[in-house]
């Protein structure tokens, strides 16, 4: 693997030979025709690029050059410098010379760039209209160039994206060969398999990786826009960046996008006080911002925090009540995490509501859409008067992911890891009816479990969460699923094996049918059915709500 | 578009059968063959409940036994459930079940579980059609197709789906638009479940 140092130094060389190019191109152009301003202004964007970029990744030399002609070329634009036949001479040998610097870059005996070019350069920009002074002759490097062609290519993201698709299906093929491998037992199958096995494994990873950008490219952008927003609001923030360095998968990324920007607005508008509000309560009249990315096994985990007001819990509790997203008894008693779950309600809160009384969850449920449908989870945490602190959770690629494979009245199902907590078995007895829904117990924790089956298959009109009776067996395998901070057991009949598989999506007309994430084909050649935890929960609790007010 | 074609022999039964449908169709339209240049159709048919349909062959991908079946939980119940068809996975229809159409009574001798999938290609997805016995192949002129009947009106299945009455020796052919199959209605319908 290369250093992430010498990945930029590649981009930034193979960028610079393409400037290279265009500014040969351009200049040849404009030497025929020395009055079109296009060509020019085009000439200007790429020395100026060229003069950026080489600065910023510490080539000095060709920064400088770069300076230096530009510096000329605004000259030539407004009109103080003639585009004269000795003047296009200078500037030709100038952009050789900037073609040779970056051709050598990494060669330690390449010299220092001609001393007599960089005295023409200064003449003819400073010297102006007075073309007394001679323009020294130039001793060229070489006049045979050779032609060479960029290192870099851009590729569209379509094209990657299908590639990935092929991927999966070759990965899902694989599988099945493997498997009638296995069954055949013959020896030379096996092992073309298990060569085929390495190789669409290496296939994989090197599609991923093209794929994948630094977070920075996001992150980066956030200094200017948290300025913009704190000023509009007459607030100080101090926006602290970690983890820049993390990479992800480009379309991941596109996707959270708007969701990141969304919170860091509303953290400086509802989170974050006022400097006087601040010093009142002893804070430093600057908020302190932090937006954070981190490697998590298969996971990147970008986390955002704000030291402001802070979720007030009773309010929220307050406003579930009347949406009667809670019952008023049952709210007394949820946890703090259940609690801040229901900001993401939709609807929950519209503007002007939730800035009088806790100042969150604008269009937080846009916010959690976005990353539930890749697959992703966002958590909250907040103290009153503390601040807030926002996680998320995302995979590092979208097609394939890790999940537990389990079955449900012989039909084969997968959750992705993403969203399980941790797979117990526990005893009949271990569960009790409460109400109309089945608890466990688990350390201490009180968690609501519901039979699989029960939820999937029995007629929605006398389906019955509530009895224990419909379970099957002694010992039930429960797999404990979390989402929007609240944890719910799933009983299954079978578990099966943790397996990377690659989620293919509903095809029409069934990709409306938001309880199934998609679909995967087994080694078997079966089709395992993948849930989609956000909304097999939705459901559940819609089922649940559903009985509770005599609907159904 | 439909690139393969080929229909899938599904077994030994199928040939004659399919074969028998062409030649009658080609038989019976002696008067057709003697204006060459009259425009033919070629449909496969098949039946649901103890009628006649039929699909216009530029419309269906494949015809081949019904593989494995997994139903999906929650979904209408004219969803049989997805299928796994050359590494496609597709949704299986139960047309019966989408028209309300009375099942024909099991006829002694033909009891099997084998059944028959036509894979019918709309725009932009494939969707399985579960038959019960092999679906025929059938030639006949345009002509023969009753384009806007007026009875449609009348007529319990949506009338949409229905694009015209092929009338051929006493046998009437109820041919399907399978494009409109899922209208925008039933999609909406499907999430709602």
């Amino acid at each position: 693997m290369k250093s992430r140092e010498q990945e930029y130094k590649e981009i930034f060389i193979a960028e610079a030979l393409e400037y290279f190019d265009a500014l040969n191109r351009h200049i040849s152009t404009l030497e025929k025709q020395p009055e079109d301003e296009q060509t020019l202004a085009e000439i200007f964007r790429l020395l100026h690029n060229l003069k950026a970029n080489s600065k910023a990744i510490g080539y000095l030399q060709i920064s400088d050059i770069s300076h230096k002609l530009e510096t000329a070329f605004s000259l030539i634009r407004s009109k103080e410098l003639v585009f004269s036949d000795e003047v296009v001479t200078v500037l030709f040998d100038g952009i050789d010379m900037l073609g040779e610097l970056i051709h050598n870059v990494d060669n330690p005996k390449f010299s220092e760039p001609d001393p007599i070019l960089l005295r023409n350069l200064d003449i003819i920009v400073e010297n102006l209209s007075e073309s007394t002074i001679e323009l020294a002759k130039v001793q060229k490097y070489n006049t045979s160039k050779n032609l060479s062609l960029s290192e870099l290519v851009y590729i569209q993201i379509k094209k990657l994206d299908h590639m990935m698709n092929l991927v999966g299906e070759l990965m899902i093929d694989r599988d099945r060969i493997i498997s009638i491998s296995r069954e055949l037992g013959n020896d030379d199958l096996k092992s073309v398999s298990s060569h085929l096995y390495r190789i669409t494994e290496d296939l994989q990873y090197s599609v991923m990786d093209a794929r994948l950008v630094n977070i920075g490219s996001l992150f980066n952008k956030f200094p200017r826009i948290v300025r913009d927003i704190a000023a509009a609001e007459n607030k100080e923030v101090n926006l602290s960046l970690s983890g820049q360095d993390i990479q992800i998968d480009r379309n991941i990324l596109q996707i959270i996008t708007d969701s990141l920007l969304h919170l860091v607005r509303n953290a400086i508008t509802h989170g974050i006080e006022k400097p006087e509000e601040r010093e009142k309560k002893g804070k430093k009249a600057a908020g302190e911002l932090r937006l954070s990315a981190q490697s998590d096994r298969d996971n990147v985990l970008i986390t955002l925090q704000d030291d402001g007001r802070g979720i007030d819990m009773k309010t929220v509790m307050k406003k579930a009540v009347e949406r009667q997203l809670v019952a008023a008894e049952v709210a007394k008693d949820l946890a703090d995490n259940e609690v801040l779950s229901f900001i993401f309600e939709p609807g929950f809160s519209t503007a002007k509501e939730i800035t009088e009384f806790s100042g969150r969850g604008v269009g937080l449920d846009v916010v959690k859409n976005a990353i539930d449908s890749i697959g992703g989870r966002i958590t909250v945490d907040s103290e009153k008067g503390k601040g807030t602190t926002f996680i998320l959770q995302l995979p590092t690629s979208i097609a394939v992911k890790g999940a537990l494979l389990f079955e449900v009245d012989n039909i084969y199902y997968a959750i992705p890891l993403i969203h399980t907590d941790q797979v117990v078995a526990l005893d009949r007895d271990e569960l009790h009816e409460v109400g109309d829904v089945i608890v466990a117990n688990l350390k201490g924790e009180t968690i609501t479990v519901v039979y699989l089956n029960e939820l999937l298959n029995a007629p929605e009109a006398n389906m019955n969460l509530g009895d224990k009776t419909r379970l099957n067996g002694q010992v039930q395998n429960i797999i404990i699923v979390s989402y929007n901070n609240r944890k719910l057991g799933l009983i299954v009949d079978k578990l099966y094996r943790q397996q990377d598989i690659v989620v293919k999506p509903l095809s029409k007309p069934l990709q409306q049918i938001d309880i199934y994430g998609g679909v995967t084909l087994l080694g078997t050649g079966r089709v395992c059915l993948v849930l989609d935890v956000p909304a097999i929960t939705r459901y559940f609790i819609n089922m649940r709500q559903g009985r509770g007010d005599g609907k159904e | 578009m439909a690139r393969d074609k080929s229909i899938t022999n599904p077994g030994a039964t199928a040939e004659p059968k399919a074969a028998e449908g062409q030649t009658q169709g080609a038989k019976k339209g002696e008067a057709d063959v003697a204006q060459p240049e009259a425009e033919m159709v070629h449909l496969i048919v098949f039946k649901l409940g103890t009628e006649e349909y039929a699909i216009k062959i530029d419309q269906v991908k494949e015809v081949t036994t019904t593989p494995s079946v997994t139903r999906m939980p929650r979904t209408p119940d004219f969803v049989k459930g997805v299928a796994n068809i050359r590494g496609d996975i597709i949704a299986i229809i139960d047309m019966e079940k989408r028209f309300q159409i009375r099942p024909a009574e099991l006829i002694d001798g033909l009891i099997s579980n084998q059944s028959y999938t036509l894979v019918i290609e709309a725009k932009d997805y494939s969707i399985g059609v579960e038959v019960k016995e092999v679906p025929q192949s059938l030639n006949l002129p345009v002509t023969k197709i009753d384009k806007a009947p007026s009875f449609l009106q009348d007529v319990s299945v949506s009338e949409n789906f229905i694009e015209g009455l092929a009338k051929i020796n006493n046998r009437l052919i109820i041919v399907l638009d399978m494009h409109k199959i899922l209208t925008q209605d039933e999609i909406n319908q499907l999430s709602k479940s």
